[in-house]
């Protein structure tokens, strides 16, 4: 486990749950704190941690991320401890990494979020996440979406769980894990740096 | 020197003797009995009759009671109701509507907090009523939080938001770039009651911080805020080195287990209000007719999110408390009492009549001499008379 001592800073947390494969965009913790430093003055812990979501201390980190391919069960560990986290005020990024809404990862983890907290919705592409920095008119399209895996949809929409009025759960099928999942020196190469909406979720959630 | 006529009657009696006392001639003397204190017409009433000529007294020990209410600065409608009385008192409180709490009073008097208060406040302390109005709901202006964009400014501006207050936030991103919800400007107590600062990004206001607080708007520099230089003057205190206590990895996180900004150096008026064995960790201070509370508590969310069972809850009334001791409250029109008690009764009677005073022993009515008695005498002085007369022949 990647605990660090207690400090103030922001620290970009993977959650670690037990039934698939976690850990499956691994350069992606890295390329996001490179892209909070890059773009911000947000002070943000030169390294990501990983947290299992049955330990407690998940709760020590508000935006926790969370991927993978596989079937998504939660223990009664991981079910208690994420909603606990949902209720305290915390944000969960899911990202389908098969950007398929026939996939196993959507149904499984859409159906353990509604058993754990509740059914997502639609999150309309005028919230205040797409200009929470960067300004868009709704989620990024990835180059991923269409890449003959997957479902072949450009999905036009994330889903959320808001509780008072702020995003509990994100969720999105467009495949961010691959997209970022690359190393940050790569980004010189791109016209446009593909990971900016990743500063809208991290200043959204340390804002609203 | 012989007394003058008395009347008296007791606390329950003395109402029904009113009318016949206010037509007993001006040379009675009139006297109260008192156990506990009238109700403040029967009260007046004596203390009219006591200008009108009438000599009007008192005696009796009731219990010394009071009770003061007022709205406290919440987007609840809060009211805290002071009850002084003698210690080890039980006191029931009721409003216009129902009983609402009841509670032993200590040496130092007690105070409850109720969400909600309708009419007039009346409190029962064995038999002696006491009663204050219900003051209107207070109506609160917004709270600024302002910091760079951070988990102790989120979390401070949602708890509040949760607790019912309007929130203005301005949190700091990237040069040039910060998120706001709401204007702050202009920083005035007819929209802000209060200001929050996380960091020493409150030195972006400049010297209107200055200028809100000592006009009456409340001010709370949580962990580093201290240290911004446009608030130099209003602080509580000068701020130590941050302490750094070992949290193991296991261990439940509350308000400073992590640490805080020790307070130093306390300002010649300032107050004291949290102190732990690595020094003050909350202070406060006046300042013109504001306030200013230094906190040095700088990851107060680390409670919420990782404290035990209902820290949420706990985080959120912390917050919601410290704001209320500084926010600005417009001074309220003072609420009419319209019960049937005073709000200090023995105060009240004191006032009205002057201080106890038993009656002049003169004036105390011999009793009668028994009918029964002189009649013995009687009998006895004709028995010695005829027993005289009988036994005068004999000798």
């Amino acid at each position: 486990m990647g605990y660090r001592p207690v400090t103030s800073e922001f620290v970009f947390a993977t959650a670690q749950y037990e039934s698939g494969d976690w850990d499956s965009a691994p350069l992606l913790p890295a390329n996001i704190i490179d892209t909070i430093a890059r773009y911000t003055e947000i002070a943000v812990a030169p390294t990501g941690v990983i947290v299992p979501l049955s330990d407690d201390r998940m709760l020590r980190y508000p935006l926790l991320y969370l991927t993978g391919h596989l079937p998504v069960r939660f223990s009664e560990a991981e079910r208690r401890n994420v909603k606990r986290f949902v209720e305290r005020g915390g944000m969960l990024f899911v990202d389908d990494h098969n950007h398929d809404i026939d996939g196993t990862f959507h149904k499984t983890a859409t159906e353990e979020i509604a058993r754990t907290i509740a059914p997502l919705a639609e999150l309309p592409n005028d919230h205040p996440l797409f200009s929470a920095f960067f300004k868009f008119d709704g989620p990024p399209t990835t180059s991923h979406e269409l890449n003959g895996w997957g479902d072949n949809l450009v999905h036009k929409r994330l889903l959320a769980v808001q509780r008072g009025g702020r995003i509990a759960v994100l969720f999105s099928n467009k495949d961010y894990s691959s997209e970022w999942n690359y190393h940050p020196e790569s980004k010189r190469f791109l016209t446009v740096d593909n990971t900016r909406f990743a500063v809208n979720l991290v200043v959204y959630a340390l804002t609203a | 020197m012989a007394g003058r006529r008395l009347e008296r009657a007791s606390t329950n009696a003395i109402a029904v003797r009113l009318s016949e006392w206010t037509r007993a001639p001006s040379n009675v003397l009139l006297h109260a009995d008192l156990g506990t204190t009238p109700e403040p017409g029967i009260v007046d009433w004596l203390a009219a009759l006591q200008h009108s000529g009438h000599a009007v007294t008192w005696s009796g020990s009731p219990p010394a009671v009071a009770m003061s209410s007022e709205a406290l600065a919440d987007p609840r409608g809060s009211v805290r109701i002071d009850v002084a009385a003698p210690s080890g008192t039980s006191v029931t409180l009721r409003d216009s509507a129902s009983v609402v709490d009841s509670v032993r009073v200590n040496t130092l008097g007690a105070t409850i907090v109720t969400p909600l208060a309708v009419g007039t406040l009346v409190g029962d302390a064995g038999g002696q009523r006491f009663s204050a109005p219900s003051p209107a709901s207070a109506r609160v202006r917004a709270i600024v939080v302002i910091g760079n964009a951070s988990w102790e400014g989120k979390f401070i501006a949602s708890s509040l938001e949760e607790r019912g207050w309007p929130v203005i936030a301005r949190f700091h991103v990237a040069p040039g770039v910060d998120v706001t919800e709401g204007t702050i400007a202009p920083l005035d107590t007819s929209r802000v009651a209060a200001i929050i600062a996380v960091d020493t990004t409150i030195q972006s206001l400049g010297g209107a911080v200055e200028r809100f607080v000592r006009s009456g708007g409340g001010l709370v520099l949580a962990g580093p805020a201290g240290l911004a230089t446009n608030v130099a003057s209003l602080d509580a205190g000068s701020l130590g080195a941050r302490t750094r206590p070992s949290v193991l990895p296991a261990d439940s996180i509350g308000l400073g287990t992590t640490g805080f900004y020790p307070v130093t150096a306390l300002a010649q008026d300032g107050v004291v209000l949290d102190r732990r064995s690595a020094g003050v960790a909350v202070a406060a201070r006046r300042v013109g007719a504001g306030r200013v509370l230094q906190i040095g508590y700088d990851d107060s969310w680390r409670w919420r999110m990782t404290g035990g069972p209902g820290s949420e809850i706990a985080y959120r009334d912390w917050w919601s408390r410290v704001v209320a001791a500084v926010a600005y409250l417009p001074a309220a029109a003072p609420a009419v009492l319209n019960g049937s008690a005073a709000a200090a009764p023995l105060a009240h009677l004191i006032d009205r009549l002057g201080p106890a005073r038993p009656i002049a022993a003169e004036n105390i009515p011999r009793p009668p001499l028994d009918r029964r008695l002189l009649l013995t005498i009687i009998m006895i002085l004709l028995l010695t008379e005829w027993s005289s007369r009988r036994l005068r022949g004999l000798r």
